[in-house]
């Protein structure tokens, strides 16, 4: 007999997310996950004009925020056929590069740590071992034993005061924690150093976007104009900003985030062997350098990979209705045909609820089971996100990724296939952050260039009045999200958004299953994951959390 | 607020117990021994507890984006790190906390018991109110349900963001799920509204530090906000404002005129309706603000902004019209038509009033031949 | 053949009432062209530094100037509306007997369809005008409540005070400003058929109507006067057996 636990609500993601989990001699051996927030906001984008769709959208979600607004400007700009001018190509993409680096730190330190870092643990910790163990792996300059012995202290006042706050109820002393104290220590100390510099890296949205969380976009370009002669546009000192807050970026994903996860790792390489899940890998790519058009410009390569097979690269059509479908066999919704897919120009969100009465303490899960709808590419369940990229690029056999990815494998002394799991997913995610930082700084290069060649566009608003627009147009918007891929279809009629509908990294992975009870990504993943305590269930949320959830974007 | 009983410290609690001083600094070094923290531990340790218990809050999360706590984790002045170490204690907010299931939720419960009356409750989101609210459940239960248990015994209420001050973007027409912000939802208990799509990192931390130090809820204005942040429109301090009043005006993005830092007014600036702190705080440690990047404000911290009118249209497409047809648009072919209108019912009356005027003018004629 | 006629010269609008109409006039035209020019301010390109000029602000000035001004001359006429000569009566603008429709289908016929070419004379406002006249002034109550309304931000006034409830009433600001600049086109229009109409009577009927706005004289034939006259004289006869019957009633 199995047992069925509930972890709702899954902490330290975006979202409502509930995990139902049948549990037998100490494994799981089936999974439901299920998002339980739903706001329509598809339906609310009907009959609305096309350039506003960047702002509703951009509120889908606040921790992946901007790249919504880049999808839909590009859905629109691709609809409409408007080509942006290259150094708005650049700002967005260096916008972008910001956007990784704080979500994946933010991930890895703020979501994700606390299911491998035991912060109690930091307390026994000799802060003069931690500061010998940091300065072997990293130049980071705050590693010395006063600094590491500061924080324990300050820790220790902390924990003594009886209000836990936020680390209250962890799972602390769990015995699937592994790493020594002076680690848990580097790690707490590093989670409250992310804490203070993931405000900075986001400065960048703010000056090319006016602020950030939410940083403003347009359609045809970007509104931030060059004028070296002028205070308030985007000057000599403004770029120069930018340029240090993508040079301390560097550093500190170089210094700190990359050594930590190489020094974790090793604790916990049997996690590379769990949670691998699906092992087929989908990506639309992104990151153009020639236009959004020109896919073979991109940074991040196209491609979709079946059954961890490495040696081929299936080609992604967004655009063929037979590729990319929508299910809801298993979903809180309603379509004309509730047994057919929709391909997304063609999508519906008709929400209908059917589920137990709240409260409750189960969901029905023979029934309908969640707001997230069931994307499918060609009938197949695809993990997306930064394994995929990196596998995608890995296999179409791109230098950067190759070198980057076969280090590490042999820093840690695994092999390949240690990539198919939890522990291969938050690697690839700190592998990415690395090359974003150097790609970053090289955008910014070429920012510079251009700008330095006399070229200062930054919007091309040729077509941003409608009359100029075909009665009817549709298009898609895509890119590769943090969380994997993201896709926006667009259909505009008399100059009014007729349809739109979001396909997220997240439905993607925590979809329920579809009508032929083919898992998704995270219920396939946690299939056989060993859980030594039900009532203490860290193991699942390493591998749930290994994904980045966000469940705000995932239903919309 | 201030008539609430202080909770005695863990110090008071020693002495009412008959302990002395003493007793209480040899604990405070066993505990420090214990820790393994050096000799000036003992001493910060006793520091510790003998201070006032941080401020317990309670951050529930509802149809929301987690943008408003992305923007709170932002703020500069003070830097969160030392909000959460220091200044308070967040004892529950699904973004950050450590536990989860089960433990999470206990954690909430035991705020509640502990601190009853005292914690304060900050709300991220808006409620579905439609289908007796299943479009948000957490835990199983509705967030209506959960919202009327938390807020009861609650302090305050701090309504983070658009989604809890107004509903936000998932309120917008048609609003699927009936989202409704808190204010509607809850009575009894005093509301303060930060709204804003998200407020602005320094200002969520300014309300909270408000709270913490000077022990009192801020000034409000008339509808809920903070006066300190929301009295002034973004227009009334804007740096392009001489421009405004200038007359000098971007025509479209990316011209001579936005080179030039012009007024984002006639591409659709909604900064003269707008009560936000953004063109005198910033944002990001004020780093910038979305005029300053040169796009126009569009009233993220108002009532019903989404429905308010397109984004970059001065003049609103005419209700019915299509997008293009503006009242001006409209206007102008109405008083064509109407010119036309004049032109033949003048032209008419010569034809048809032929009779009537020539009786006048010869009345006329005949008069002056009179003279 | 001559047609003579006798035309009898009536004071029809006093002082006041013309003041207050030719007041009103150049206030609306000026809060027309101001009030355009906010909505969608004319194009400047490469039109130097801010400092140098103020024409926005001076726009939106002199807007408000006659806003105030409009306002309290409409208060006025309002209450001229009660105490003023009888063709200033609030009564010329609201309909309360049947003969009052009766008439303004009558006007309606000869001067708008102008069915038949025929002489309807009316001493002050005819019918119709007066009935439109009524909208109008309700036309200028929405602009004053949505025009301050609009203006209560940034004002101090006790006066725009009184109007911070229009926003919130409509939801959002930008409603109101749209209501507000639909209006100014129902005024445009107005301005041009009335103006209009104006000469046209003077054309049709001569008059002199244009004048009566200036010297507050009207002229008008001596039988139609003299029918004016008498049944002036039946309505008063009726209403008065009507005040007597029920005196006695009562008694
Ligand atoms: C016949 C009378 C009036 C006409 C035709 C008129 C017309 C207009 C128009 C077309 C606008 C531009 C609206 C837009 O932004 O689209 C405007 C703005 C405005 N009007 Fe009037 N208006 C009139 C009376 C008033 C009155 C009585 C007030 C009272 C104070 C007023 C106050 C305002 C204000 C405050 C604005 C907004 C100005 C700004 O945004 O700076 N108006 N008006
Ligand atoms: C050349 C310009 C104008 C002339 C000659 C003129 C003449 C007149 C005349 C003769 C009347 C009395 C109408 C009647 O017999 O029923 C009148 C009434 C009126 N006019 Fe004009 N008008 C002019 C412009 C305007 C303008 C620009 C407006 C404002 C939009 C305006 C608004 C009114 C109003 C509201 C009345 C009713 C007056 C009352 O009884 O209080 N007029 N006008
Ligand atoms: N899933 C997702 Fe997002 C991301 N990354 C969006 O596209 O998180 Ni909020
Ligand atoms: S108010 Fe805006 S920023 Fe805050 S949660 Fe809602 S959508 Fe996100
Ligand atoms: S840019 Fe916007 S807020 Fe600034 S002065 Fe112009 S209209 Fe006002
Ligand atoms: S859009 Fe929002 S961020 Fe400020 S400038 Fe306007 S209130
Ligand atoms: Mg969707």
């Amino acid at each position: 007999m199995s047992e069925r636990i509930v972890v709702d609500p899954v902490t330290r993601i975006e979202g409502h997310l509930r995990v139902e989990a049948d549990i037998q001699n100490g494994k799981i051996v089936d999974a439901y996950s299920s998002g339980t927030m739903v706001r329509g906001i598809e339906k609310i984008l009907r009959g609305r004009d096309p350039r506003d769709a960047w702002a509703f959208v951009g509120r889908v979600c606040g921790v992946c925020t901007s790249v919504h607004s880049l999808a839909s400007v590009r859905s629109v700009e691709d609809a409409l056929d408007i080509v942006i001018p290259p150094n708005a190509e650049l700002v967005r993409n260096i916008m972008f590069a910001a956007q990784y680096m704080h979500d994946h730190v933010v991930h890895f330190y703020h979501l994700h740590a606390l299911d491998w870092v035991d912060v109690v643990s930091a307390l026994k910790a000799d802060p003069k071992e931690a500061s010998t163990i940091a300065q072997s792996i990293s130049n980071y300059p705050k590693s010395s034993p006063g600094y590491f012995s500061d924080l324990q202290k300050r820790l220790g006042k902390f924990v003594e005061s009886g209000q836990l706050g936020i680390f209250a109820n962890g799972y602390w002393g769990h015995p699937a924690y592994k790493l020594p104290p002076a680690i848990n220590l580097i790690a707490v100390a590093h989670y409250l150093e992310a804490l203070e510099w993931q405000k900075e890296i986001v400065k960048v949205h703010a000056i090319f976007g006016g602020k950030n969380p939410h940083p403003n976009y347009l359609v045809g370009g970007m509104a931030c104009s060059i004028g070296l002669d002028d205070v308030s546009s985007i000057n000599a000192e403004r770029l120069a900003y930018v340029g240090q807050l993508l040079e301390d970026a560097k550093e500190f994903i170089t210094q700190v985030y990359i050594p930590d996860l190489l020094a974790i790792a090793p604790y916990y390489l049997d996690w590379g062997a769990i949670g691998g899940g699906l092992g087929n890998y989908l990506c639309y790519g992104d990151l153009p350098t020639n236009g959004y058009r020109d896919v073979s410009s991109y940074k991040f390569p196209a491609g979709a990979i079946l059954n961890k097979d490495l040696s081929k690269i299936h080609e992604v059509n967004m655009r063929d209705d037979a590729e990319i479908q929508e299910f809801i066999d298993n979903s809180w919704y309603e379509y004309p045909e509730n047994a057919k897919g929709l391909h997304p120009w063609k999508g519906e969100t008709d929400i209908k609820y059917t589920g137990p009465k709240p409260p409750f303490d189960h969901l029905d899960t023979t029934k309908a089971y969640s707001y997230l709808k069931t994307p499918r590419w060609k009938g197949h369940a695809m993990e997306v996100g930064p394994l995929a990229r990196v596998l995608v690029g890995y296999a179409s056999g791109r230098e950067e990724f190759k070198a980057i990815v076969d280090s590490t494998l042999q820093k840690l002394g695994v092999p390949a296939t240690a990539l198919f799991s939890t522990l291969g997913r938050t690697a690839a995610r700190g592998l990415e952050s690395a090359l974003m930082a150097d790609w970053g700084l090289g955008f910014y290069n070429d920012l510079i260039s251009n700008i330095r060649n006399g070229d200062t566009r930054m919007a091309n608003m040729e077509k941003f009045g409608p009359e100029k627009w075909p009665q009817k147009a549709q298009g898609v918007g895509h890119s590769e999200a943090p969380r994997g891929a993201l896709g926006h279809w667009i259909v505009i009629e008399d100059q009014k958004i007729a349809n739109y509908q979001l396909v997220v990294p997240t439905t993607w992975n925590a979809s329920p299953r579809d009508g032929e009870g083919k898992l998704s990504a995270y219920e396939s993943s946690l299939i056989d994951t060993p859980v030594a305590d039900a009532h203490q269930p860290v193991e699942i949320l390493r591998t749930i959390h290994s994904f980045d959830p966000c469940l705000a974007c995932a239903v919309h | 607020m201030s008539t609430r009983p202080e909770r005695p410290t863990y110090y008071e609690e020693l002495l009412h117990r008959g302990y002395s001083r003493r007793d209480f600094m040899k604990f405070c070094t066993a505990i420090a021994a214990y820790l393994g923290l050096e000799a000036t531990g003992a001493a910060q340790v006793a520091q510790a507890l003998s201070e006032k218990p941080r401020l317990p809050v309670i951050w529930l999360h509802f149809q929301e984006c987690t943008c408003c706590s992305e923007s709170f984790i932002r703020s500069s002045h003070p830097i969160v790190a030392d909000i959460l170490l220091d200044k308070l204690s967040l004892d529950y907010t699904e973004t950050l906390m450590a536990a989860s299931g089960h433990q999470a939720e206990k954690c909430m419960r035991d705020t509640m018991e502990k601190y009853k009356g005292e914690y304060v409750l900050c709300i991220e989101g808006s409620v579905p109110t439609e289908a007796d609210g299943v479009y948000c459940m957490i835990g199983g239960r509705t967030s209506l349900d959960i919202l009327k248990e938390v807020s009861a015994t609650a302090k305050a209420v701090i309504c983070w963001g658009s989604c809890a001050s107004n509903g936000c973007v998932q309120s917008a027409k048609p609003n699927p799920t009936g989202a409704k912000p808190i204010h509607k939802l809850i009575k009894g208990v005093p509301i303060i509204k930060v709204p804003g799509c998200p407020p602005i990192g320094e200002v969520m931390a300014g309300v909270l530090v408000h709270l913490i130090t000077f022990g009192t809820l801020p000034e409000l204005d008339g509808v809920g906000r903070p006066k300190a942040f929301y009295s002034k429109r973004v227009h009334d301090t804007c740096y392009r404002r001489p421009f405004y009043d200038a007359g000098l005006f971007v025509e479209t993005f990316d011209d001579e005129n936005a080179k030039k830092g012009y007024c984002l007014y006639k591409v659709g600036c909604k900064g003269p309706t707008t009560y936000n702190a953004c063109s005198v705080t910033k944002w990001n440690n004020g780093t910038s603000y979305p005029i300053q990047s040169g796009h126009g404000c569009f009233g993220c911290s108002e009532e019903n902004y989404w429905d308010a009118g397109a984004l970059y249209l001065r003049n609103q497409p005419f209700p019915g019209f299509g997008i293009e047809s503006d009242a001006d648009k409209i206007g102008t072919a109405a008083a064509i038509a109407t010119g036309v209108g004049i032109a033949a019912h003048a032209v008419m009356t010569n034809i048809r009033k032929s009779k009537l005027i020539k009786d006048v003018i010869d009345e006329g004629k005949d008069a002056e031949k009179e003279l | 053949m001559s047609s003579y006629k006798l035309l009898r010269r009536v004071f029809v609008w006093e002082l006041p009432v013309r003041v207050y109409h030719w007041i009103n006039a150049l206030a609306i035209t000026t809060l027309c062209v101001t009030g355009y020019m906010i909505g969608k301010p004319p194009a400047i390109m490469f039109g130097g530094e801010a400092w140098e000029r103020h024409l926005f602000g001076w726009i939106r000035y002199v807007h408000f100037v006659a806003a105030y001004i409009f306002v309290f001359n409409f208060i006025f006429r309002i209450y001229w509306g009660f105490v003023g000569n009888k063709y200033a009566d609030w009564k010329n603008f609201i309909p309360t007997n049947r003969r009052y429709f009766q008439q303004m289908w009558e006007v309606l016929k000869i001067d708008i369809f102008q069915t038949k070419p025929g002489g309807h004379m009316s001493v002050g406002h005819n019918e119709l005008a007066g009935f439109i006249y009524f909208f109008t002034f309700l036309a200028f109550l929405a602009q004053v409540i949505t025009g301050f309304a609009l203006y209560e931000p940034m004002s101090d006034s006790w006066f725009a005070g009184m109007f911070s409830w229009v926003v919130p009433l409509f939801g959002a600001d930008s409603y109101v400003r749209n209501i507000h600049h639909i209006l100014m086109w129902f005024f445009i229009l107005f301005t041009i058929i009335h103006v209009y109409l104006v000469f046209y009577h003077d054309y049709v009927e001569g008059r002199g109507e244009i004048s009566s706005m200036g010297g507050g004289w009207k002229f008008i034939e001596e039988d139609a006067f003299e029918a004016h006259q008498k049944r002036e004289a039946e309505e008063k006869a009726a209403e008065e057996k009507a005040a007597t019957e029920k005196n006695n009633k009562a008694a």
